[in-house]
């Protein structure tokens, strides 16, 4: 089942002699339960695409649909809430918010929602992100593997159709990267989620189902690399 | 080798990252110029209109009540001279008079004329005695007059009056010159002859002891200690207290006088300063404060890359310092503008009074205020935010989190509240430095505009220019008995040049039983206008029996001058209506009548006052005239009221009283205008930088499906714990505020008993309020105009505009 797919998605910042062509014509899809890995220089347009897909930043041109939705066909309010609803996003440097504790932090966007979490479930995804003795800490009292489980936890609990992870082990040490990957990788297998991930660890990339590779803003298929 | 090294990169030290910082935050920065200025721009206006509005007041007393400090009477030839040679004493003058109650018979033409012997130094201390033509009388027989004599008699400089003495001798006086009018000859249509000092002994009584030697009017030099000086002189001449007579009112502006009233007013006037300095002083530290805390991580990693504490200290010092250098003038400069304004709009509202007053005046107390309370306080409040940031672990700098600005010790309450909610409401208390500075100076503002409203009900008392039963001009019974016609009263009701006429019935001196003591009393009557405003003075009681004719009122006196009070019995008897027991039914604060010592007046229906008194007509009849009505309308007035009257004008008095009124009005109001108006800089500004802080992190949450109304709702919840909290506060204190100013401004001088400002709450309530929406609304409009990613990166800088 195709949860993610863009057509033709330009991005241009600047105009004149400062246009930068960040994104071109960038045509691909996903399928429900896929993790797919993005990889390509600094400056080559990844995360731009993360932000398109993810709709916190506007294409200049193309479209970008999630579960059949047009995403920027949208009101800017709409979006917004079937973005919370539906996309679940791990940053680099976690931006988790100081003044909410570990497990109000992994509820936030239900509470965005007015949902009351089901204590089951989150007691399950603490349990899973090993965070249950840390849940009523906050993230100033956490180190930097726990801070970006926390993170994923938020990704995870609204139970997303996509999560999208922009380098999220860039700011973790080796054996915190490997908790990290394993989790999103649960994750997705477990919950069945879509998970694209940003990267410049050719390692981390060679666990994911498919490799896609961006170079000057153009997107390529690298193929599968994990059976 | 040894030559001078050029400046890499356009930078001499580490220092110079100062401006650079400044420039590349140029709109953090111009928040904190902005309210560093407002702070210096507030007190530098409430000093320099204090200022102003004390040099505008000694222009009024000096017209009023004249340019002399000290009035030293029955001095001996030999201790005047002692006196006039005295190093302190700029300018003095010999000054006397005769007829001064219309009552010794001096007469011109059948009217009665005061008689004043001065030296010519009297024109240059009372102002208001202008000679509007001619010369001073320098030679014997020759006077001026006043410029009523010119225009009711016909006669020109050069002329010879014959003036009528008491004896009914005839003394041949030559005109030297007029005088302009003064209120005091106009209400009372009388004239003025003013004559030197030779020729006023000519004219004088000549028993001996009857009369004394006048009153010798001094000014003293500038910078003289006037208190000190008039003990001395006193000591040195033996001279009784009651020989020394002193101008109250120029010498309280002077801040030299010892006055009890005074040195309360004196009290109040320091509490208010000061509290304007706190709050200027809260304004900054605030504003510092919150922008030194959101740069927590240029902090760090200015440790990080090597600055000693000392350093970031010495930097934000510096910053603190370099944010005066343009503020500072700025605040200064909107301080004098204001005041300017608020100068040439009292010489547009009363030319007469305010002519002189300088409109591109400077006030050195207001700049020099501004200055040390700007210089000062910034110094003062960056030196806690530079140790905080001199603390900053260079690690902080380092590890994410970015957008923190203060250490978060307990997590959000969300669930009482929704998590936006919970989430703005945890930001307003997640610094309690900060949540303290910033109610504390909303508070602050709301205690100041509450202050200072009281200072508009001393005004109402002290210098009301019109009473609401002031009249422009009266027709008296010349023997203070009931020999004004009420038919005068029915043809002047259907006059088109008068607006209203009331009339009163006086009975003086009436002996009575007051609570079965014996004394004496004024009865007064009053008819439904006056009636109608005794109901806006009432203090106890109530208006209606008394006019219904089943009970009496009486003033309010300070200081217990009467022994009546609401519920007591007046047992009168009088020719009319027999011996009868009259109920004291209601206190007045205020009545047009002086209170006389020992003689209590009572205010009664006419219906009363008739069955009492057996008198239908008036004793006064007081007149309001049309705003079209012209000199010919008041000269018909006149006549119809004919001879065997006193026409009094009070035209001329009310302009002076409505020209002092103008100078506190525009002065008190102007102060609450600019309190308020800073009140909502203040909360835009103050709210705006907190949503800068915050920035980053609403780039987060908004990432994570925070909507704009949510993220609206989470700042709009962070204004409101500011604003409700600094309103809660600041109507607590303020309302203590109002109370001890009322008390001793307004009760201890008038009784009137303590009020809750509701108005004035209200009004400074809704501003704030007002304020907090256009605060959250401002800034919330630019957030949603970034985009998520920038924020995210922390690319985009947070710069939020405030005013």
């Amino acid at each position: 089942m195709e949860i993610l797919k863009t057509e033709n998605v330009n991005k241009i910042y600047g105009r004149g002699e400062t246009e930068v062509k960040a994104l071109r014509n960038v045509s691909f899809s996903m399928q429900k339960g896929e993790f797919a890995a993005v990889v390509g220089e600094s400056g080559s347009g990844k995360s731009t695409l993360l932000n398109c897909i993810g709709g916190l930043d506007t294409p200049t041109e193309g479209k970008v649909f999630l579960n059949g939705e047009d995403l920027f066909g949208m009101k800017e309010n709409n979006r917004t809430v079937f973005r919370r609803r539906n996309i679940g996003f791990i940053f680099q440097s976690f931006h988790l918010i100081a003044e909410l504790n570990v497990e109000q932090n992994i509820i936030f966007p239900l509470l965005l929602d007015h949902e009351k979490p089901d204590p089951t479930q989150l007691g399950e995804l603490l349990e899973v992100l090993h965070l249950q003795e840390r849940r009523k800490h906050l993230p100033g009292q956490l180190s930097g593997g726990q801070q970006q489980r926390v993170a994923i936890g938020r990704a995870l609990i609204t139970r997303p159709a996509l999560v999208l992870a922009d380098e999220p082990t860039g700011n973790l040490d080796s054996k915190n990267s490997q908790d990290v990957m394993e989790l999103l990788f649960r994750a997705a297998r477990h919950y069945q989620q879509t998970v694209l991930m940003i990267t410049h660890n050719q390692n981390l990339a060679a666990l994911a189902d498919r490799v896609l590779r961006i170079a000057d803003g153009a997107l390529t298929e690298l193929g599968g690399m994990r059976k | 080798m040894n030559g001078k090294r050029k400046n890499v990169g356009g930078m001499k030290s580490w220092m110079t990252l100062i401006p650079i910082s400044a420039k590349v935050r140029r709109k953090q920065s111009r928040m904190t110029g902005l309210c560093i200025a407002l702070a210096v721009a507030l007190v530098s206006t409430l000093f320099g209109m204090a200022d102003m509005a004390i040099r505008s007041q000694k222009m009024q007393a000096v017209l009023t009540d004249g340019n002399w400090h000290a009035a030293f009477k029955t001095l001996s030839p030999e201790q005047e001279e002692l006196l006039r040679a005295r190093t302190q004493v700029e300018v003095s003058s010999w000054y006397d008079t005769v007829n001064y109650r219309l009552d010794e018979g001096y007469m011109l033409e059948g009217v009665q004329t005061v008689i004043c012997g001065m030296e010519e130094n009297f024109l240059d201390m009372f102002p208001a005695a202008r000679i509007v033509e001619g010369t001073f009388p320098e030679n014997t027989g020759s006077a001026v007059f006043s410029k009523g004599v010119k225009e009711r008699l016909g006669v020109k400089v050069g002329d010879t009056l014959e003036l009528e003495l008491p004896d009914g001798n005839y003394v041949p006086l030559k005109i030297s010159g007029f005088l302009g009018d003064t209120s005091l000859l106009t209400v009372a249509d009388a004239f003025g002859a003013f004559v030197g000092r030779e020729t006023f002994s000519g004219l004088a009584p000549k028993e001996a002891g009857e009369r004394k030697d006048g009153v010798c009017y001094v000014r003293f030099v500038p910078r003289c200690d006037i208190q000190k000086t008039l003990g001395d002189i006193q000591a040195q001449f033996g001279l009784a207290k009651e020989q020394i007579g002193q101008n109250t009112r120029l010498l309280g502006l002077m801040g030299q006088s010892r006055d009890p009233f005074i040195v309360q007013l004196y009290a109040v006037a320091l509490l208010l300063a000061v509290l304007v300095m706190v709050a200027g002083i809260l304004m900054i530290t605030g504003s510092l404060n919150s922008n030194i805390a959101q740069r927590t991580s240029f902090f760090g990693m200015l440790r990080c890359l090597g600055a000693k504490p000392r350093q970031v200290i010495r930097f934000v010092r510096c910053e603190a310092l370099n944010w005066c250098k343009t503020a500072i003038p700025a605040g200064i400069l909107t301080g004098i503008v204001v005041v300017w304004i608020l100068c040439g709009l009292l010489r547009t509202l009363s030319p007469s009074y305010f002519g002189e007053m300088p409109v591109f005046g400077v006030s050195f107390a207001g700049t020099a205020a501004g200055i040390v309370l700007g210089t000062v306080t910034v110094l003062l409040a960056a030196q806690a935010p530079a140790k905080k940031a001199a603390k900053v672990s260079p690690l902080a700098a380092v590890s994410g989190n970015a957008g923190t600005v203060y250490a978060v010790k307990k997590a959000a309450a969300t669930g009482f509240f929704s998590v936006e909610t919970a989430l703005g409401i945890h930001h307003a208390k997640g610094s309690k430095k900060n949540f303290l500075l910033l109610t504390g100076s909303f508070a602050f503002t709301i205690l100041l505009f509450l202050g200072f409203s009281a200072t508009i009900d001393f005004m109402g008392h002290a210098v009301t220019p019109l009473n609401p039963y002031t009249p422009d001009v009266s027709v008296m019974s010349p023997d203070n008995t009931c020999s004004v016609s009420g038919a005068l009263l029915e043809r002047l009701e259907h006059n088109p040049a008068v607006k209203r006429v009331y009339g009163r019935r006086f009975a003086y001196n009436v002996p009575v039983l007051l609570d079965q003591k014996e004394g004496r009393m004024n009865l007064i009557s009053y008819e439904k206008h006056q009636f109608g405003w005794a109901e806006k003075m009432l203090l106890s009681g109530t208006v209606k029996k008394a006019k219904s004719g089943q009970g009496v009122m009486i003033e309010y006196a300070y200081a217990g001058e009467n022994t009546l009070r609401q519920g007591s019995v007046i047992t009168v008897d009088l020719p009319g209506g027999g011996v009868q027991e009259l109920e004291v039914t209601a206190v007045l604060s205020k009545t047009p009548f002086d209170l006389g010592e020992g003689v209590e007046n009572v205010i009664c229906s006419e219906e009363l006052f008739e069955r009492l008194t057996g008198e239908t007509d008036y004793t006064v009849l007081d007149i309001q005239l049309n705003q079209r009505a012209t000199e010919g309308d008041v000269m018909q007035i006149r006549r119809e009221a004919g001879e065997g009257t006193v026409f009094s004008d009070r035209r001329m008095s009310n302009r002076e009283a409505r020209g002092a009124y103008y100078c506190y009005a525009v002065f008190l109001y102007g102060f609450l205008a600019i309190i308020a108006l800073i009140s909502a800089f203040n909360i835009i500004n103050s709210i705006g930088m907190s949503v800068s802080a915050h920035i980053l992190q609403y780039g987060a949450m908004r990432a994570v499906g925070m909507s704009d109304r949510q993220l609206v709702g989470m700042v709009a919840a962070e204004a409101a714990a500011y604003v409700f909290a600094g309103i809660a506060a600041g109507c607590l204190l303020g309302l203590w505020l109002h109370k001890f100013i009322f008390e001793h401004m307004v009760s201890f001088r008038w009784g009137d008993p303590w009020y809750v400002p509701v108005r004035y709450m209200g009004m400074i309530i809704a501003l704030i309020l007002a304020s907090a929406v256009a605060a959250v609304y401002r800034p919330m409009k630019q957030i949603r105009k970034m985009s998520i990613v920038e924020t995210l990166r922390g690319c985009a800088e947070p710069q939020i505009d405030t005013v």
